[in-house]
């Protein structure tokens, strides 16, 4: 009950950062300054947040840049209605985040490929863009991981190269994908099993974003792509009669924030504050706003290697 | 492909040609800023600049853009220079516009006529004056076509700052794309808005060149005179617009010759008179033991020369003889190894510690020493009318008023038969008008010595006649001290007092003009004349 009253509030909430959002590429400054003592007030942050602030009174009233790569219809992309303003469940999380923490944050548009160069070059201070957490990517930043993950394997309608995963039905297939996704390398890891079996390698179209990847395969040039599964949903909705999805399967990661490896500090409060999000039941219900499934749900854990 | 039209008009992707054009602007900018340092240190004569610029080009000509931006972006970051994300764009696309915009500077710089450079020298206008008044007018006009290439390239070339999170338009158009699926429509309607942009650098390209089209006379062509480089009083302009017009009827036919030459005392014992006169005066010139190599090639051998005031002196001898080079060290336009030279008493020549001067330096020592020179080739300032070719000089290098510069070459250009061509441009004259000028300009600042290297050499025998007139007035009726490398055996004998026969750098037979000529003492001297005289078919030989 408690957190449903909640969730209203934060409806209200949203709305006025919009607004806030808004007015400031109109009028600058001002503008700014008086959305932000409204929404400061307007909105009762969960309980322990007030906690947090005053454990981290470092980040209250400051503006962050979180970098994302807005390609992902569902977690991060501009509003079709507004393009203007990024929306998304990665973006609602990050300004609750950022609401039970005191800061603000402003976007930046870069390539998948260049979140985590943005970010340890200080061009940004986290990166909350439907990343996920590799061990490898962890020697780059550190990771606060909220979501499991599932993949959906996008192929043509009617799925003519009897695609269902990536293993040996992929041999000979053209994959399209994202540069920097992990998938890159789990395509690659086919080539000698597929060789192994006698069977064709499958080859590999490296595309800078995923609307890149959805139309390699509408325009015949790639056969699969293979990414979250609520983004290859999203393709599919889009062009119903043209897509389908395969299969959807599973990948033993993480989806994870990144925060820079040098501010231990500011990750732990990140990790707070996402803990108090989900205690209050926010991240269930953005789940369910933005038509995710639910067992994406995970309890954040921090993935760090020196 | 319906929601074409809506693309083409959203606000979201218009808002993005505003960042495209930042980037453009900043990129092209600084990109001209840097061009233009890069492109000075290459021209410049010390070798280190030089070298460093090179080694800049091949870095950033070599690498792709794209790694550039990335570089500027996330990577001097480390080094405490974070820049926005339009900075950062900013800076690669000026780093990577910067040697193509050097190479296009250095190319109008070097495709600039070395004669019209020779020429300025001659005037003594100082190296910074000679890119200010000679090579900046005409480089820029030959650089605009190649400038608008280089625009176009990289209002596209700033689609690249998209990797760079800078929301211009292909950035947002793939975002777009990305959250409507609509890819077709929006790609389209960026080409489009992108292929507006590129039409209308093409547009601004093609005005700029008509505006600054010295042949155009329209309305459009008269913004030429913005350019401070044209700048010209208006009342000037229109009376002599008045005086060309009522000329342009009968002036197409014969040129309109030099007034009519006064009958000549130029019999041989008036001149033999004249000669016996300046034998009398004070020393012009005077060349000492004159020595200069190129390489290991001697071209002056020892030379000594003697020129008093009032003295025509004929430098006759085959080509190669070194009658060029003396006339250029008389003027400083070359320096030499050894010997001296003296001008009006002065000594020309090295600074006091003994290192060569400057070209500065020289060039003001020139404007001072007065020594006019005129070129085989004319030389004039093709981007000048007739009348500032002369005026020009006055107010630069002598620092004389506009109206009294104009004045004077209205009064120089009355004496060489040309006031009705004041306001012709170079290539609208003939050869021989266009050395009548050269003459004019030389003659401007009244110098105590005027050199002519083979003023009639490169001109069509029908046209030696008209600059043979004027110079042999100069020598008669103004009593100008002269020396003069030629060719033309018959107008040394009218002309000359004194006639100096050089062959291998040095002078082997010197003395009364009719004398040498008629009765040469060197076999040299005697076989060079008969083979003269053989071919003496035309007035020229060139």
């Amino acid at each position: 009950m408690v957190s449903r009253d909640f969730f209203k509030n934060l409806r209200n909430f949203r709305n006025n950062t919009v607004f806030a959002r808004r007015s400031r590429n109109i009028v600058m400054g001002g503008a700014c300054l008086i959305a932000l003592c409204i929404s400061g007030q307007a909105q009762a942050a969960p309980a322990g947040c007030q906690a947090l602030q005053a454990k981290y009174p470092a980040l209250k009233g400051k503006t962050l840049v979180n970098a994302i790569n807005p390609h992902t219809p569902g977690y991060e992309a501009i509003d079709p209605k507004d393009p203007n303003k990024y929306v998304g469940f990665d973006i609602d999380l990050g300004e609750q985040i950022g609401e039970c923490l005191g800061f603000k944050l402003t976007y930046k548009a870069v390539t998948f490929a260049a979140l985590l160069t943005t970010l340890s070059s200080g061009q940004a201070d986290i990166v909350i863009s439907d990343i996920y957490a590799t061990e490898e990517r962890a020697k780059a930043a550190d990771f606060i991981t909220y979501s499991k993950v599932f993949d959906g394997v996008l192929v043509a309608k009617d799925n003519p190269k009897k695609i269902d995963g990536i293993n040996l039905s992929m041999c000979g297939a053209a994959a399209a994908e994202n540069t920097g996704f992990v998938e890159v390398p789990l395509v690659q890891a086919l080539i000698p099993q597929c060789k192994a079996a006698g069977k064709p390698e499958p080859t590999l179209q490296l595309y800078e974003n995923n609307a890149n990847c959805i139309q390699a395969i509408l325009a015949g040039r790639a056969d699969t792509y293979v990414n979250d599964v609520n983004t290859v949903d999203q393709a599919v909705k889009a062009n119903p009669d043209k897509l389908e999805k395969a299969i959807a399967v599973t990948i033993p990661y993480s989806v994870g924030i990144a925060v820079p490896k040098n501010k231990p500090e500011f990750r732990d409060a990140v990790l707070a504050a996402l803990i108090e999000v989900q205690k209050a039941g926010i991240h269930m219900d953005l789940l369910k706003k933005w038509d995710l499934d639910v067992n994406n749900f995970k309890e954040p854990d921090i993935l760090s290697v020196n | 492909m319906s929601l074409f039209a809506h693309y083409l008009s959203l606000p979201y992707l218009i808002e993005g040609i505003w960042f495209t054009v930042v980037v453009t602007a900043l990129g092209l900018a600084g990109g001209l800023i840097l061009g233009l340092v890069l492109a000075a240190m290459q021209l410049s004569r010390f070798s280190v600049l030089a070298a460093f610029a090179r080694g800049y080009t091949v870095i950033f000509r070599g690498t792709p853009l794209i790694l550039q931006m990335v570089f500027a972006y996330d990577a001097l970051p480390q080094i405490g220079l974070k820049l926005s994300a339009i900075g950062a764009a900013g800076l690669a696309l000026a780093a990577n516009e910067a040697p193509f915009i050097a190479e296009m500077l250095r190319a109008g710089v070097l495709g600039i006529d070395r004669g019209q450079i020779l020429a300025g020298q001659a005037l003594g206008m100082t190296p910074a004056l000679l890119m200010r008044r000679i090579i900046a007018p005409q480089a820029i006009r030959m650089m605009i076509p190649a400038f608008g290439n280089e625009t176009v390239s990289a209002l596209k070339n700033s689609s690249l700052a998209s990797v760079i999170s800078v929301q211009e338009l292909t950035l947002r158009s793939t975002q777009l794309a990305s959250s409507t699926f609509d890819f077709f429509s929006i790609f389209f309607a960026s080409g489009l808005i992108y292929l507006g942009l590129t039409s209308a650098v093409s547009v601004i390209q093609l005005f700029v060149e008509r505006a600054l089209d010295l042949d155009r006379t329209t309305p459009q062509g008269r913004l030429a005179i913005f350019l401070p480089w044209r700048r010209v009083d208006l009342p000037a302009t229109l009376k002599l617009a008045e005086q060309t017009s009522a000329l342009a009827g009968p002036s197409q036919s014969p040129p309109p010759d030099l007034p009519a030459p006064p009958s000549r005392p130029t019999s041989r014992s008036d001149r033999a008179k004249h000669a016996a006169i300046v034998e009398r005066n004070n020393v012009a010139v005077e060349v000492t033991d004159l020595r200069k190599n190129y390489g290991a090639q001697t071209v002056l051998h020892g030379l000594g020369l003697t020129v008093r005031v009032g003295e025509v002196v004929a430098l006759l001898g085959p080509s190669g003889s070194g009658k060029s080079t003396l006339l250029r060290c008389i003027n400083h336009l070359e320096n030499w190894d050894s010997g001296m030279v003296r001008v009006g008493g002065r000594r020309l020549g090295h600074r006091d510690d003994g290192k060569p001067l400057s070209p500065r330096a020289i060039a003001n020592e020139r404007a001072s020493v007065g020594v006019g020179m005129v070129f085989q080739q004319f030389n004039l300032f093709s981007h000048l009318t007739a009348r500032e070719n002369v005026a020009g000089p006055l107010r630069w290098v002598h620092g004389m008023t506009r109206v009294d510069a104009d004045r004077r070459a209205r009064e120089l250009l009355e004496r060489v038969g040309l006031s009705h061509r004041a306001d012709a441009l170079p290539r609208h004259l003939s050869g021989g008008q266009q050395q009548r000028v050269a003459i004019a300009r030389a003659l401007a600042p009244n110098p105590s010595v005027l050199l002519l290297d083979e003023p009639t050499s490169a001109l069509d025998p029908e046209l030696v006649n008209e600059v043979l007139e004027v110079i042999r007035r100069l020598a008669i009726d103004d009593g100008l001290t002269m020396i003069i490398s030629t060719h033309q055996i018959r107008f040394a004998d009218e002309v000359a007092d004194r006639v100096a026969f050089l062959s291998g750098g040095s002078i082997i037979e010197e003395g009364p003009a009719h004398e040498i000529l008629t009765n040469p003492r060197h076999s040299a001297t005697a076989r060079f004349l008969s083979v003269m005289e053989a071919d003496k078919a035309p007035e020229n030989t060139a």
